[in-house]
């Protein structure tokens, strides 16, 4: 008996010792269902950024190299789900910490389990506002949640600035009835102000999930004399502005937030989907070397011609660039101990989509900020074209092909 | 003026995709007095066994016959499986049984064909014509063209064959039919297959317009029903005028009150019907002698 129960507690030991050989870290998203385009694509670009620090031998920790290993659960898109796959990540042993969700109703439902145990989160590429803003109003000292997207904020601020940058002077907005939609069109109005109302909004139109038919909402633009819309809502509602446009024979410029760029809308929008332009943090076009780098390791390792959805797969990626390097700051695998990292990183982190210097700062409860990793500069517009996302500028490639040498 | 045109016309053709399903609950009410409430999905996972055929390389004409027979199957499982032996014991259990089925049918359908709308695709063109000042497009013409097309020839088959003379015998009266050597279980059978068939029109009409995706019934089936019991349940011709009505109203209310408003008029229409004439208005109040 005695002999049985040293044997375990050296087995213990010796599972403990293997346990604190990696960095566990754990990817969510929605790997199945309407939404994995993003999950998948998140998922495999930060699976790519760990095969690198593996490949090189891992990371540098109290003189031991020790490599990352990944814990992955599918929340297919579903909150009840979310909630429980993050009940779960808080009560792992050894975790260092989580990446991933793609979907604000997820983030909602689980993170307040993550932030009750302090484990370390990187939210990407979720992008809904209250993901954050949640934590200014509960107004929590500490935070343990970071956001690594461009938020629907920043994406509304650069919709209206891009929409005058084009000279249009008249504009509708459009927007779908859920949260998102109607905070997004809460973004678009305020951002419209802060501009200093140079767009006139001629009418402001809303439709429900599963309207197909948006006649009258675009024939109260064109009447309104609308020059473009600017549009928040989810690919098949957007497709089908799209297609009606093209039967009321309208040829108004359709500007939104970046769920343009999502197959269901480009799909089922076909060739009139031509001209969208949203806000995009990455644009799988290997204009600088780094971005060829990545585009070829994607396509390589998982046998795609093309991402599913190419601003996951480069969040994902430098994401978990930007976890590691706190590890290596840290030095620690302890969850409390990165967060503190996290929130200064000395060293900038050469990802994909930028040199990320000092990507967060001390979390302060009166702005949310401290925890977004994402500028303006950060983002640039993509336009969709024959079934891909383009640049839409100019001017925005060759920014980053300047910033790059 | 051309706006209010265009509008209604739009909404019009739409309205008579409502009208079809409609009509898919009047077939089986007239022989059988029971309703499929899960009509919409059968025009759900018709519209997708289409796609599907499609997808393996049949050309759309070729497709077309098969997509309605297999709306047909469709509907003669639904009678087989939900109805038959509610109405055999003469239960009100076939609408329970015929909303599960439909439920059944949405899952399956998330589970084999996923979550996502996908485009279907169509030989018809998608540019506009301009006709007399509004703009309408061939898929939209082709929505009217088939609707009444299909409805005529049913109307047809009921008027000028035996098995329609026992289709309108049943309708009329079930127990003097049978007495008379009709079989009202194989007249029920039938009415469920065309209920079925006349689903897969209407999916394979609406959905390059609209998109196929699981969710594609639900929003189809409540303005049907608001159509059937407006117009009543008796009259086909009853359905296509409300139909066209009720659609050109949603565009008009949409575009005139808000787009917050699309459905608000229509469901006035049901109320006000339902109040001053029970039946419908097309349908007729039964006086049955005993």
């Amino acid at each position: 008996m005695k002999k049985h129960l040293i044997a375990m507690l050296l087995l213990g030991c010796a599972a403990q010792v293997y346990a604190a050989d990696t960095i566990k870290i754990a990817i969510t998203g929605p790997f199945s269902g309407g939404s994995a385009p993003m999950g998948v694509s998140m998922r495999d670009g930060a699976k790519l950024a760990v095969n690198e620090i593996n490949a090189a031998g891992g990371i540098l920790v109290g003189g031991k190299k020790m490599k990352i290993e990944v814990v992955e659960r599918d929340d297919e898109a579903d909150n009840a789900r979310g909630a429980l796959i993050a009940q779960e990540l808080a009560s792992m042993d050894g975790l260092s910490g989580v990446i991933g969700t793609a979907n604000t109703g997820v983030v909602i439902a689980g993170d307040k389990y993550l932030q009750e145990k302090g484990v370390t989160k990187i939210i990407t590429p979720a992008a809904g506002s209250a993901s954050m803003t949640q934590w200014v109003k509960a107004g929590v000292p500490e935070l343990s949640i970071f956001r690594f997207s461009a938020d629907d904020g920043l994406q509304a601020q650069m919709v209206v600035k891009e929409a005058i940058k084009r000279g249009y002077t008249k504009v509708a907005v459009f927007h779908d009835t859920t949260n998102y939609g109607v905070s997004g069109r809460d973004d678009l109005l305020n951002q419209i102000k802060l501009q200093g109302n140079k767009l006139q909004v001629v009418t402001t139109e809303k439709f429900k999930i599963g309207d197909k038919d948006m006649t009258a909402q675009l024939l109260k633009a064109k009447t309104g004399g609308a020059q473009a819309i600017l549009i928040w809502a989810i690919g098949p509602e957007m497709a089908a502005v799209a297609n009606d446009m093209e039967k009321l024979g309208m040829r108004l410029p359709l500007i939104g937030g970046w769920t343009l760029c999502m197959s269901n809308f480009i799909d089922n929008a076909g060739k009139n989907g031509n001209g969208a332009i949203m806000p995009q943090t990455f644009i799988e076009d290997p204009i600088t070397p780094r971005a060829r780098k990545f585009i070829d390791a994607y396509h390589k390792a998982y046998h795609v011609e093309r991402m599913p959805s190419p601003m996951s797969a480069a969040q994902g990626y430098d994401a978990l660039l930007i976890f590691a390097a706190a590890v290596k700051q840290a030095q620690s695998t302890d969850t409390h101990r990165i967060k503190e990292a996290l929130e200064d990183l000395k060293e900038p982190v050469k990802g994909v989509i930028a040199d990320w210097k000092h990507p967060y700062a001390k979390w302060n409860p009166a702005s949310e900020d401290t925890h977004e990793a994402f500028r303006v500069q950060n983002v640039v517009m993509g336009m969709v074209k024959d079934g891909q996302v383009v640049f839409a500028n100019e001017a925005d490639k060759q920014r980053l092909i300047k910033q790059d040498k | 003026m051309d706006v209010i045109l265009q509008m209604g016309v739009s909404g019009a053709l739409m309205g008579l995709v409502y009208a079809l399903v409609a009509y898919g609950f009047q077939l089986t009410f007239a022989t059988s007095k029971s309703i499929n409430f899960g009509q919409g999905e059968l025009v759900m996972v018709s519209a997708f066994i289409c796609l599907s055929l499609l997808d393996i390389g049949l050309p759309y004409w070729a497709m077309v016959p098969f997509g309605l027979l297999a709306g047909a199957m469709l509907g003669l499982a639904v009678e087989r499986v939900a109805v038959r032996l509610a109405l055999e014991q003469k239960s009100e259990g076939w609408i329970l049984m015929t909303i599960i089925v439909g439920l059944f049918l949405f899952s399956a359908a998330e589970n084999i064909w996923g979550r996502d709308d996908r485009p279907f695709p169509t030989p018809i063109p998608t540019e506009p014509l301009h006709v007399l000042g509004i703009d309408v497009t061939p898929v939209e013409l082709s929505v009217a063209i088939g609707v009444l097309a299909l409805m005529g020839l049913i109307e047809v088959f009921k008027r000028k064959t035996l098995w329609g003379k026992a289709f309108e015998a049943v309708s009329a009266d079930r127990d003097s039919a049978e007495l008379m050597g009709i079989s009202a279980k194989a007249t029920i059978m039938l009415s469920y297959g065309f209920s079925g068939m006349v689903a897969a029109m209407a999916g394979i009409l609406v959905s390059p317009i609209t998109t196929v995706g699981p969710t594609m019934g639900a929003a189809l089936v409540l303005k049907a029903f608001s159509v059937a019991v407006v117009a009543g349940l008796e009259s086909g011709f009853g359905v296509v005028v409300v139909g066209l009505f009720l659609g050109a109203l949603e565009s008009l209310a949409s575009f005139y009150i808000g787009s917050g408003w699309r459905e608000a008029p229509g469901l006035v229409l049901l109320i006000l019907a339902l109040a001053v004439r029970p039946n419908g208005l097309f349908g007729r109040a039964r006086i049955r002698k005993v």
